[in-house]
């Protein structure tokens, strides 16, 4: 078991294989923006409580500014980055898009990834199942209500489709 | 914020980990990180040496013994309580607590071992253990484990019976006598203003028996003069009012940017009598 300061990981990261060397203390969320260059996920709070860091860890959402950079080692991790990978907006984010569910976005990548886990778990949620669903991401903009709504509507265009 | 410079290791099995909880006294056990994560951030404690212990399948399973009694490993985490098959018949409250803790994101990392040995005041496990009758298993360096039942598991704020280089692995709760349920009823303002857990059991639409502890306090408290206050009780709410009013006497709750010790003290006769209406009514939450 090795103890060290410094550690070699290798994991998946919006499909693909990927191989770094990080301090044990880097924080997930400064990994994944300041050394990978992905910006998607944001850092709001830094103290769990926002999700505007929100991440698909092992494909259940995580809090990124609540995880060492170290324990992504051997996992499979997606941020928003992997939703419109092929420049098609996913139907959540065109629905995000279409419902105005969005001021000046900045919780928008971590809304995006919880209704997308929610609609993946519970493809026809309630009003009530969705806001417990977003219950970890927090809109300073307080545009909960055009959220849910584009949510609903995103589950609507999933169970149609 | 960027944390202090610290090591890290992930052992693969709980005896390699309690080796590495035992080389350095700062050493500290990192489960789901919900709450460690940010003491790091706070640089509130000095710790040299994280044990990583969120993927040690010794700490996972979640058994049900042929007696009722359930074994809960202490890596379990609360989307794994919530989900569990085996929650399903008593005690549900467990799963449902489980379901209702923080949000998505916390529950897929915060684990019922992180929750009960952090022992934050505000945390929702604590005083459910102690209602229920749990037993914390604990092992040390050479072998060394030890039973702590919940009611001499919580020693004061942040502060558990588990020593320097010892490791929660396990809980273990009884199952529910016939006739009993669970009632659970906190006040959500801010994280928790004021939370109660009562274990009743009923006879002939009158209380035979009756736990209350009482959370949001600096450890969870029961109420030994209320729960026999209560015995006998019709299940009304004036008379469990009645039997509960003095569910604050002698507490001290603390000041937090939640709610004021006054407030606390105001509104806990308030959600015991809910919690004991709740399970001699059948439980789980009211
Ligand atoms: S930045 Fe991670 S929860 Fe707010
Ligand atoms: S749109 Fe501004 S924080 Fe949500």
């Amino acid at each position: 078991m090795d103890r060290s300061d410094t550690f070699d990981i290798e994991f998946t990261l919006n499909g693909e294989a990927v191989a770094a060397t990080v301090p044990a203390r880097r924080l997930l969320i400064h990994f994944l923006r300041d050394d990978l260059d992905l910006t998607g996920p944001k850092i709001g709070c830094d103290t769990g409580h926002c999700g505007a860091c929100t991440v698909l860890y092992n494909g259940r959402t995580i809090k990124s500014c609540m995880m060492l950079a170290v324990q992504a080692d051997g996992a499979t991790i997606e941020t928003v980055e992997a939703l419109a990978a092929d420049g098609e907006m996913t139907p959540v984010q065109q629905a995000f898009h279409e419902h105005h569910a969005l001021q000046c976005g900045y919780c928008t990548s971590g809304m995006v990834m919880s209704a997308t886990y929610l609609l993946e778990k519970n493809p026809s949620p309630s009003p009530e199942e969705i806001r417990e669903g977003l219950r970890g991401n927090l809109c300073r903009c307080t545009g909960y209500v055009n959220i849910v709504e584009a949510v609903a509507a995103a589950a609507g265009k999933e169970t149609s489709a | 914020m960027i944390l202090a410079p610290v090591e890290y290791c992930r052992p693969d099995t709980v005896d390699e980990a309690v080796e590495a909880l035992n080389s350095s006294p700062d050493a500290r056990a990192l489960a789901g990180g919900q709450s460690l994560i940010n003491v790091l951030k706070m640089r509130a404690a000095a710790v040299d040496l994280l044990v990583d212990i969120s993927r040690l399948e010794e700490l996972k399973g979640i058994v049900r013994h042929d007696d009722g009694t359930l074994e809960i490993g202490a890596g379990v985490t609360y989307a794994e309580l919530a989900e569990s098959d085996l929650l399903g018949g008593d005690p549900r409250a467990i799963a449902e607590v489980a379901a209702d803790t923080v949000d998505p994101q916390v529950r897929h990392r915060g684990t019922i071992g992180g929750n009960v040995c952090h022992a934050d005041p505000i945390n929702n496990f604590p005083p459910l253990m102690v209602a229920l009758g749990a037993t914390m298993h604990v092992v040390g360096p050479d072998g060394a484990a030890r039973d702590i039942p919940a009611e001499e598991f919580f020693t004061g704020f942040f502060t558990t019976a588990v020593e320097d280089g010892e490791l929660l692995k396990s809980i273990t709760v009884p199952a529910l006598a016939d006739g009993t349920a669970v009632g659970y009823v906190d006040l959500e303002i801010g994280e928790a203003a004021a939370r109660a857990v009562a274990v009743v059991r009923t006879e002939d639409d009158q209380i035979a028996e009756a736990k209350l502890v009482i959370g949001c306090l600096p450890v969870p408290t029961r109420r030994p003069e209320v729960e026999a206050a209560l015995v006998g009780t019709a299940v009304t709410e004036a008379a469990v009012a009645e039997a509960t009013a003095a569910a604050a006497d002698g507490v001290e709750p603390l000041s937090d940017a939640d709610a004021t010790a006054e407030y606390r003290k105001a509104v806990i006769p308030v959600v015991a009598k809910r919690a004991v209406l709740a399970a001699a009514k059948g439980g789980h939450r009211g």
